[in-house]
């Protein structure tokens, strides 16, 4: 039997059979079945499927959900604000540390660099909605016992196992708040650059949010730097692993690498005009600017 | 005359006056824009020492097995076999890309299959796809089985 790349066997049968033309085509039996005909014949005629007299029949039958007088089910439940404010509560994007550790595997996401929102999505890893009330991505623990990568990486939320799992093999890792505008841009860098609008101040936190990113446990980007060492340890002792000391690793610059928390992206400041068509960034030299853009 | 007026009023000069600030140029810091560009094409995987990875990733063989069939890997460098639901409760699994003498990966998946799991499962052979597609939710145990002969 010669290799061909496809359909062997089909393709010999069609050259022996006669030309193909519409006498010869037609549907697998079985495939169409006629629709049925109301009034018409000895079955499909006399009452035509209605049934006898009554609202059945006579088509009068009351609305759906009414149960002849009895309080229906639908008024009988009362209302509660399950759905309120629906559109008001944040989201995030699940990331699992299997996809992390897929993704990196594959080349995907490169653990050299810092690994931001922007990277994930540029590596398709996670999909993020900005208009529909996603804020972030939120690191989540499962496959913490296959995750072996050094990486620095920033989310807008983690859980403490996730946390314990990076600090374990020697990355680091940081929580921060981007709001909507700034999301925005940070998942889609390229669209917004050829706008040519300055890269905007990312702002602070609302006041429900603000106490999550100023505690260490969650490794905020508001918590003191004094503060995080110490989860950090307290994280080693209570999970039992040995921290590592990343002060004397040769990435130690780059697993250091924070961003301002006024900064969308790494290396670029608020205020400045990118213009990717001559490959240049302009800066603003006017005082007020400046001290807008450089203020916290 | 009007026209020498309109220009006039347009005449706006490159050095900063009340109404425009100054800006400067600059192209040391166009590096961290050029990490934030997505790449156009899927990265070919690095190499590792061993295998499979720590995510359970492993590439296909040096050299493709001898076989009269070929099974090549995704666009994403994974092993095509992927498992589809209809009607919430019809489980079936898909074998795509598959080149070369298709009944013989047909028999072959037949014995291993009946091997298995006891029964011989239901297939459907699509010669134009070139892809087979088994009753049954089989994925976890066709991939390693797939990646057992080197695909």
């Amino acid at each position: 039997m010669s290799i061909s790349k496809s359909g062997a066997k089909s393709l010999d049968l069609l050259k022996k059979l006669p030309r193909i033309s519409l006498v010869n085509l037609g549907p697998n039996p079985g495939a169409k079945k006629n629709e049925k005909r109301r009034g018409r014949g000895q079955h499909g005629g006399n009452r035509s499927g209605r049934g006898h007299k009554g609202e059945r029949q006579r088509g009068n039958r009351p609305r759906l959900g009414f149960e002849g007088g009895q309080t229906p089910f639908y008024l009988v439940i009362p209302k509660y604000g399950y759905n309120e404010g629906h559109s008001r509560r944040p989201q995030y994007q699940p990331l699992t540390l299997n996809k992390l550790q897929y993704l990196i595997d594959l080349g995907r996401v490169d653990p050299s660099q810092p690994i931001d929102l922007t990277q994930l999505v540029n590596s398709r890893g996670v999909t993020i909605q900005p208009l529909k009330r996603d804020y972030g991505v939120h690191l989540v623990a499962e496959g913490a016992e296959n995750f072996s990568a050094k990486v620095n990486i920033e989310v807008q939320m983690a859980s403490e196992l996730a946390i314990a799992a990076i600090e374990k093999n020697g990355g680091v890792i940081t929580t921060s708040f981007y709001d909507p505008r700034s999301l925005c841009i940070l998942c889609k860098p390229v669209p917004f650059f050829t706008r040519g609008q300055p890269i905007p101040k990312r702002m602070l936190p609302g006041e429900d949010l603000l106490p999550y990113y100023t505690d260490a446990k969650n490794r905020g980007y508001m918590a003191e730097l004094a503060k995080i060492q110490e989860a950090r340890m307290e994280l080693a002792r209570t999970y039992g692993y040995i921290l590592p000391d990343i002060t004397k690793e040769e990435l130690f610059e780059m697993l250091s690498m924070r961003k301002g928390p006024r900064q969308i992206f790494f290396g670029l400041s608020p205020g400045w005009v990118v213009n990717m068509a001559e490959k240049k960034i302009l800066k603003p030299t006017d005082e007020r600017l400046i001290s807008y853009y450089n203020s916290s | 005359m009007m026209s020498l007026h309109f220009q006039a009023n347009y005449c706006v000069s490159a050095s900063s006056s009340q109404t425009y600030p100054g800006i400067t140029e600059s192209t040391e810091e166009y590096k961290y824009v050029e990490r934030l560009i997505p790449p156009s094409s899927v990265p070919t995987p690095p190499k590792h020492d061993q295998y499979p990875t720590p995510s359970g990733w492993r590439p296909p063989a040096a050299v493709p097995p001898a076989l009269p069939y070929m099974v090549r890997r995704s666009r994403m460098h994974n092993v095509p076999v992927y498992s589809d639901i209809t009607h919430g409760n019809r489980k079936m699994t898909i074998v795509r890309k598959i080149e070369g003498d298709i009944w013989a990966l047909e028999k072959d998946l037949k014995d291993f299959l009946t091997h298995t799991s006891g029964t011989t499962p239901l297939m459907q052979v699509n010669e134009v796809n070139m892809s087979i597609r088994i009753k049954g939710s089989f994925d976890k145990d066709l991939k390693s089985w797939l990646l057992e002969k080197g695909f």
